[in-house]
């Protein structure tokens, strides 16, 4: 199929259709900020921190398949702006003090903060108290620390097809559960796989007994997985 | 050129990022020659100076109310204000308390404390404030160091930057928290 | 079955919760016992508009339409009406404007500028018989559109009548339609959204419950013309009549073949099932809608693919709204030229709205688009009840915006709304009056709004609820100005960046409160007040907050209430110190906002002033001792009740103050101007004698020029109180005959040079209360025969009601929409030619502007005309001095400090504000007097004391059970004309007691223990503080 021609910031790229302008930022190095995107899993636009200028709007990149004649803006004052007020409003609303990422660098919530200047949070913090789950043998729940970003409900879905984690309630209460509801270690349906801690951004979902320095996770398993299974 | 006059608080925190500060080494000797180091508790001089400083750099989450007064003193008599590590840039630590009722923080630590026989400081320490604050969200802050402790390197960029004149660029990894 | 009448009961949901079926059974009853059931047919139908007035009986042939109905009065009904043919007239509407009672249902206002197309049937059908649906043409466009039009056709009929979405977004449904059409799909799906959830909105309930079968109509032409077999109505679970008649409507719709296989004995089959929703908010959005419909968790997810591409089970599907559906059966019948004809350019056919709030007549409305908005609050919608004034109108619930008082004459359309920064949504208005805190209301759609956000992206669930936040901060006077420039940001941000349409357009109440009101916000921030006294944290009680001078009423009257007239004395004093004055002219702010109205009346709170203050006379009380002297002098120019004011304040702080006068006499408009049987001179000099014993000098005609003068001749600063006292005038003739005098002259004439002149016909022209008092002086002085012209309403003058029916018992006539061109005659006045005026558009104040009419213009025979038309500041004093002056004489002042652009000099009362009231000028005066201490070097504290609140000795329980309020003596009208004595008379001691025992006590707040450790109220006040 024919090559569509687009603009990303300035930079007139070659694009194969249908490809997701996220995506075809990634091919050509230019690097776009994600939080609930994860190679290998559907996209749902959820964070809302890739948010790119498209003509003005602002439109999700990892949703938004790229057009012949796109002109895309990824850095613009404005894009960076709300990515930053996002991240901040983030950031306020769970509770952030971890000893994960004091240890080991590992939350891409920090690195988040780092790549978008963020100096502090101008809103004030909630300070949300949720009781940690801990009643499952090998992994625990922190919901202090859960951006909700899904990954962990999608990658139990689509990938693990246990149907385990879902979310529960709306608004500022909503939140993630196993099964319905019922403690992680009574949680019928789940099978111990682990992929939920692997795909999870912080310190949210972790491994018993390796919750600091020795804490490493690895999100890009999904993408493996899904591509070894389409090879079958 | 008379010399920059440099203060530091420390409130709610665990000093370490003071600690930190020592930790800026050779670069002791430099600042030592272009700063004079008003209030602080490396110095131990209690009373901020009553004509004011160049540079403050506050330690520490607002926890209670002599602190948010001085809080307010250090915004007044100082030109720049540094929100130095993350209990002063994010509560942090400290600010693991909120929603916890102060009295009941205090009758568990106090009420049930051996060393204290059970009394209970209401009248000469401070009033707990209901939440921990980080810094900014109590006075205006001009500048914020990142880190538990901030890196005894950053620390140093940012004063020396000062003392130069120039805005200190914090940027990327300058930022973690943690 | 024919009958002799028809009686139609609404069984809307507004009507059946006032027992409209209690009235029905009644009725049937009735009937049996008069042997009437063969001849009288009951019929209970859907919602017949005006919900306020329920139960609603309407009665045909005549057409008569009775509100209020109890199960009581049928009897009445059937023995008067149906048996004699008498009308029940008690039971009839009255019109608002003219005094009469209104029989037939299409002459009632409320009714007149309706178009009813969507709810033609609400309320004439039963709504659960299908026979009176087909009876009323029903189904006939659907056998129209499968037996004579092709799919194409029905969706081109769509296109050409320009018909758009009425859920909110006005979508042009033809184009949506023919999306879906256009898929090749062997299989699609038609959706009809019922999850009506905004506040204030029941549009769609009450087309359900009313006529259900027009929307199955309108949904099985959507599938013929797009080709779908199936069909979901998403209703929620809240609506249980709604599903109730939908359901039964959908059986005998299937009965008769109109839903199933081969509709009309075509090709085209198509059924409907009813899916009943929780009741979340983010259903309403459509691809969330259709997650709830396919019984997955409701939340939106990204379009593209729209749901005609890609909706519910991945088929093709065409989703509208309950009124969209609605519309079509009529387009289908009568042809799409005939919608498009009504309406606006962009904006097609009528639009229902649920008229809510602030206003007289709530309840369903439908009018055409393009009806301005002024007509739907006013003409409709009969406008604000309780004398309130308009301050905006809310449209679109919690996805809308304000819209205020000077756009009325908007023509509602979905372009033009937009453009307000308002939408036309779903139809829900909700009209505010002016006790409305717009900071409040935003607060309250995003307290909305956050709690039903799905929770799904950042910006709206954690966003929303940090916007609520700092609204919750600025309402308990928390907030910092920072905070605004925070609440925009984050506001723009969820606006921007939100996955769905909730959350896009969440922040729009704040961002439009914002930009109409941001003076609200800013005086919760500044100032630490609530305008409108609803945010509890930052009043005393409704009746403080109201008053100009912040007069501490709560504590006054409970003193009065224990009979400590000394002590109520006290603390009128320290707010206001003019309460003779107050006790008899003052506006009484307090008594429009008093709480006990919501039992019966207002306390009488300035006739207990009066009682205080004559005690006080009578007593020589003299009021808090003023502090020692500090050795400074101020200058006040003009003793009016803004210098009175300030003087009197300054000279408590302890400064050595001087009243430079003008005239002879002290006390400015008070003196010159207000009519002595509504001030007696020596009550107006009790107030002047004390304040001159407190230490104020007042120093008689000396006008001052130059305020340098006085600055070099040692006073520290200088307060500018020289009132609006310039006439205005109308260019009536020129040169004008005599006998044409201002109402300022006539009325200082009277009381300053003794003059009583007067014509024996008079004639004047204005509508304010130095039009009144023109009016009923002239009287006075013998005159026989006074009217008073005006150019617009008689329901618009801004007199206060009670001077304008005093003036009437007086015998003074009023001659309203009547505007003064020009007068006759010669060396004297003869007459005045005015043109009669008719209602034109409305203006900036919410009124409607006078023009002129087509009647002819008529001429007043009389000797004497009075222009009273308003007065003006002339600002020469403070312009000499180097100080900009506004636009009428007035002087830009800061409100909280009175200082004039120039250091040392401030200024207030009507030379800054124009005309207003003494109260307000006190109020001036007593903020420049804490300003000029402040500049002067003290520390601006007046009453360093916290307030506290007043114990009352008596069962205060006992006095919250009804009592009427107490009315003073009055003399009678025929005895008042004869001498310029005192009108009102003042309350017996035991009677003001009495009286003061109504107070409900707004100020009591409800105290906590006291918490030995933990917040403090420093910390709040300390958050972010810049």
């Amino acid at each position: 199929m024919d090559k569509l021609r687009v603009k990303i910031d300035g930079r007139t790229i070659l694009a194969a259709p249908g490809k997701t302008i996220l995506e075809v930022a990634a091919e050509n190095g230019i690097h776009i900020p994600t939080l609930c995107h994860l190679d290998g899993l559907r996209d749902v636009g959820a964070c809302r921190l890739c948010i790119v200028d498209l003509y003005g709007q602002l439109v999700t990149s990892c949703t938004t398949k790229v057009a012949d004649g796109m002109e895309i803006g990824t850095q613009t004052e404005t894009v960076r702006a709300y990515r930053r007020t996002i991240l901040e409003l983030l950031f306020a609303e769970g509770n952030h003090v971890c000893s994960f990422c004091v240890s080991n660098g590992g939350c891409e919530l920090q690195d988040l903060a780092c790549e978008l200047d963020m100096h502090s949070v101008r809103v004030p913090y909630t300070y949300r108290r949720e009781r940690v789950d801990a009643t499952h043998p090998r992994f625990l729940i922190d919901r202090d620390r859960c951006v909700l970003c899904g990954r962990c409900v999608r990658v139990c879905q689509e990938v693990e097809g246990a149907h385990t984690w879902g979310f529960a309630e709306r608004g500022a209460t909503a939140r993630v559960i196993t099964d319905l509801a019922v403690p992680w270690g009574t949680a019928e349906s789940c099978t111990s796989c682990g992929k939920c801690v692997e795909v999870c951004p912080t310190g949210a979902i972790a491994r018993k007994g390796a919750s600091n320095a020795e804490m490493r996770k690895h999100p890009d398993l999904v993408a493996e997985l899904t591509e070894r299974r389409a090879r079958g | 050129m008379g010399k920059v006059k440099v203060a530091t608080v420390w409130f709610s925190g665990c000093a370490g990022c003071h600690m930190s500060f020592l930790d800026i080494d050779e670069v002791l000797i430099d600042l030592a020659g272009r700063i004079e180091f008003c209030n602080s508790p490396i110095t131990d001089l209690k009373v901020f100076p009553e004509g004011g400083v160049d540079v403050t750099l506050v330690e520490g989450a607002i926890g209670n109310e002599e602190q948010l007064e001085l809080a307010r003193t250090v915004r007044a008599k100082s030109k720049i204000v540094i929100a130095l590590g993350d209990c002063a840039v994010t509560g942090n630590v400290p600010a693991l308390r909120n929603g916890i009722p102060p009295r009941e923080l205090i009758e568990e630590i106090y009420g049930t404390s051996r060393t204290t026989n059970g009394a209970l400081p209401y009248e000469v320490v401070p009033r707990l404030l209901e939440r921990v604050r980080p810094l900014h969200e109590v006075i205006p802050v001009d500048y914020f160091l990142h880190g538990c402790p901030p890196p005894a390197g950053l620390i140093a960029k940012a004063v020396l930057a000062l003392l130069d004149g120039k805005t200190p660029e914090l940027t990327g990894a300058d930022l973690k928290f943690g | 079955m024919a009958g002799r009448l028809d009686v139609l009961v609404c069984s809307g949901g507004a009507c059946m919760s006032s027992h409209s079926l209690e009235v029905k059974e009644e009725l049937v009853r009735q009937l049996e016992a008069h042997h009437l059931a063969d001849e009288v047919r009951i019929v209970e139908t859907g919602c017949m508009g005006p919900c306020q007035y329920g139960p609603l009986v309407l009665v045909y042939p005549e057409g008569v339409l009775y509100k209020n109905v109890a199960a009581a009065d049928v009897a009445e009904i059937v023995s008067e009406h149906f048996l004699k043919g008498r009308v029940v007239e008690r039971l009839l509407f009255r019109s608002e404007t003219a005094d009469r009672i209104i029989q037939e249902r299409r002459s009632i206002p409320f009714f007149e500028k309706q178009m009813k197309i969507v709810l033609a049937n609400c309320g004439a059908i039963n709504p659960e018989s299908i026979e009176e649906y087909i009876g009323a043409g029903g189904y006939e466009a659907l056998g129209k559109a499968v037996t004579t039009m092709t799919p194409e056709g029905v969706v081109a009929e769509m296109k050409a009548s320009g018909l758009r979405g009425r859920g909110g977004a006005g979508f042009p449904t033809g184009t949506k339609w023919d999306f879906v059409r256009r898929e090749k799909s062997p299989k699609k799906v038609v959706v009809c959204n019922a999850d009506e959830g905004d506040p204030g909105a029941f549009m769609d309930r009450a087309v359900l419950e009313g006529d259900p079968h027009t929307v199955i109509e309108g949904m099985a032409i959507a599938a013929y013309a797009v080709g779908a077999q199936h069909g979901y109505v998403y209703v929620r679970a809240e609506y249980p009549l709604a599903i109730k008649r939908l359901r039964s409507a959908l059986e005998a719709a299937r009965k008769l073949g109109f839903l199933g296989d081969r509709i009309f004995e075509t090709a085209f089959s198509f059924d409907i099932e009813i899916r009943v929703g929780a009741g979340a908010f983010v259903c309403g959005e459509e691809t969330a809608l259709i997650a709830s419909l396919e019984g997955r968790r409701g939340v939106p997810r990204i379009r593209p693919p729209y749901p005609s591409t890609s909706g519910m089970w991945q088929l093709p599907t065409l989703l509208n709204n309950v009124e969209t559906y609605a519309n079509v059966r009529h387009i289908v019948a009568r042809g799409s030229a005939w919608f498009a004809s009504i309406g606006t350019e962009q904006s097609k056919g009528t639009k229902v709205f649920a008229l809510s709030g602030n206003v007289r007549n709530t309840g369903l409305v439908e009018v055409p688009m393009g009806t301005t908005i002024g007509e739907l609050i006013y003409d409709i919608g009969g406008g604000v009840p309780n004398g309130k004034r308009l301050k905006a109108i809310q449209t679109g619930g919690p996805s809308g915006g304000c819209i205020p008082v000077p756009y009325l004459n908007t023509p509602i359309s979905y372009e033009t709304l937009k453009e307000l920064g308002a939408i036309v949504g779903s139809g829900g208005v909700i009209v505010l009056d002016e006790d409305t805190c717009m900071v409040n209301l935003a607060r309250y759609f995003v307290e909305f709004t956050a709690s039903e956000s799905c929770g799904q992206c950042v910006p709206c669930r954690s966003g929303l609820v940090r916007m609520l936040d700092i609204l919750d901060r600025i309402t308990r006077g928390e907030g910092a100005m920072d905070d605004l420039a925070l609440l925009e940001e984050l506001a723009n941000t969820i606006k921007r960046s939100s996955l769905c349409g909730l959350g896009q357009t969440a922040p729009n109440p704040v961002l439009s409160t914002l930009q109409y009101f941001r003076d609200e916000y800013e005086e919760h921030i500044r100032h630490k007040t609530c305008p409108a006294a609803v945010c509890a944290a930052l009043f005393v009680a409704p009746c403080e907050a109201s008053c100009p001078a912040h007069v501490d009423v709560p504590a006054y009257v409970a003193h009065l209430s224990n009979g400590d007239f000394a002590k109520a004395f006290d603390i009128h004093m320290k707010t206001n110190p003019l309460p003779g004055i107050c006790g008899r002219v003052c506006y009484a702010f307090c008594e429009t906002k008093c709480q006990r109205a919501q039992i019966e009346e207002p306390v009488a709170i300035r006739d207990l002033k009066r009682s205080m203050a004559d005690y006080a006379m009578e007593h020589k009380l003299a009021g808090p001792k003023p502090r020692a002297r500090n050795g400074q002098r101020v200058a006040v120019v003009g003793s009016g009740p803004a210098g009175l004011s300030c003087g009197y304040f300054l000279a408590q702080l302890g400064y050595e103050t001087v009243l430079f006068e003008a005239l002879p006499i002290a006390g400015g408009t008070m003196a010159t101007g207000i009519p002595t049987y509504r001030l007696p001179r020596d009550i107006l000099k009790a107030d002047i004698d004390r304040i001159v014993r407190a230490g104020v000098e007042i120093k008689l005609l000396s006008p001052v020029e130059d305020l340098d003068e006085l600055l070099a001749d040692g006073y520290g600063a200088v307060f500018v109180a020289t009132g609006a006292m310039k006439a205005q005038t109308l260019a009536l003739g020129d040169p004008l005959p005599r006998g044409v005098v201002t109402g300022v002259d006539f009325l200082k004439g009277i009381h300053v040079d003794g003059t009583s002149e007067v014509g024996a016909e008079v004639v004047v022209i204005g509508g304010g209360n130095s039009a009144i008092d023109s009016a009923r002086a002239a009287r006075r002085l013998g005159a026989k025969h006074v009217t008073i012209a005006y150019r617009r309403a008689k329901a618009d003058m801004p007199a206060s009601p009670e001077e304008i029916a005093e003036a009437i018992e007086e015998g003074v006539e009023i001659l309203d929409m009547t505007s003064p061109t020009g007068v006759v005659g010669g060396g004297r006045v003869e007459g005045l030619r005015c043109a009669r005026m008719a209602a034109g558009p409305f203006d900036a104040s919410g009124r409607r502007r006078p023009v002129e009419s087509d009647q002819a213009e008529i001429v007043l025979p009389t000797s004497m005309v009075i222009v009273a038309v308003g007065q003006e500041a002339t600002g020469e004093l403070l312009r000499g001095a180097g100080i900009e002056v506004a636009k009428g004489g007035l002087v830009p002042v800061d409100p909280v400090t009175m200082s004039t652009s120039r250091p040392g000099i401030f200024a207030g009362g009507d030379a800054t504000s124009g005309p207003a009231t003494v109260v307000e000028a006190i109020g001036a005066g007593r903020r420049a007097a804490i300003a000029i201490d402040r500049f002067l070097g003290g520390n601006g504290i007046l009453e360093p004391e916290e307030r506290v609140e007043v114990a009352t000795d008596y069962d205060e329980d006992a006095y919250t059970q009804e009592r009427a309020r107490a009315v003073p003596p009055m003399a009678a009208a025929g005895t008042r004309i004869r001498s310029f004595a005192e009108v009102r008379g003042r309350f017996a001691k035991e009677q003001a007691i009495e009286e003061a025992r109504r107070c409900l006590h707004c100020d009591r707040k409800q105290t906590e223990d006291g918490v030995c450790c933990g917040s403090s109220a420093g910390e709040a006040a300390g958050a972010t503080t810049r």
